[in-house]
């Protein structure tokens, strides 16, 4: 699934999501050279640093929460869980965001993992 | 029928629906920008995003100014 994709991992990720990228072919590298970003936290010194980036200002930076890797490893068909829906957005915007469209579909999601656990 | 329309689209926007292998980090914020029909959902965080990348890019310019007051300027060209 990931073959030949390069992640980065905010050290709020968990071991098991980014075995599981490396698991599916993902490797991993520094944020510059990464294609996908990815976080559990968004206030993370890590991944502030991204938002503090030329790259995210000027569009070339989206920061996913790493609970898409759950959800793609959750599912039936891998390729079609929405990578849309897991955007990270920084720290100080995520109460104005949450108060104008109800919680973030990562936040609905956890329970993909939950299910996870259960079956271990 | 339109009203129909812009509800189908209220929930599938190019952000909702984009599941290719081609997507990433470094390509999914252009992808949002360029959709017509930007989700209730994607448009508020696109916007929130916008308006905090925006700030940023001021402070930076303004960081940039003090920097380059005209003592600091002159040390510059010295350098140089
Ligand atoms: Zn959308």
């Amino acid at each position: 699934m990931f073959q030949g994709r390069r992640g980065w991992f905010c050290g709020s990720v968990g071991q098991e999501l980014r075995q599981f990228w490396v698991a599916e072919g993902g490797t991993l590298s520094d944020p510059q050279a990464a294609d996908f970003l990815f976080s559990c936290d968004a206030s993370h010194p890590d991944t502030q640093r991204i938002y503090q980036s030329l790259d995210y200002i000027e569009d070339n930076a989206t920061v996913f929460h790493a609970y898409y890797l759950s959800a793609v490893a959750n599912t039936e068909i891998k390729n079609t869980v929405a990578l849309g829906h897991f955007i990270l957005p920084p720290a100080c915007l995520q109460k104005e965001i949450r108060r104008k469209i109800g919680c973030f579909i990562w936040e609905q999601d956890q329970h993909f993992l939950i299910e996870e656990h259960d079956e271990v | 029928e339109t009203d129909n329309c812009s509800k189908m689209l209220k929930y599938r926007c190019s952000g909702c629906i984009a599941v290719g292998k081609s997507l990433n980090s470094r390509n999914f914020s252009k992808l949002l920008h360029s959709c017509p029909y930007q989700c209730d959902r994607h448009k508020v965080i696109v916007e929130a995003e916008d308006r905090y990348k925006s700030e940023l890019r001021k402070s930076l310019v303004y960081n940039k100014k003090i920097l380059l007051t005209p003592r600091r300027r002159r040390q510059l060209s010295n350098e140089s």
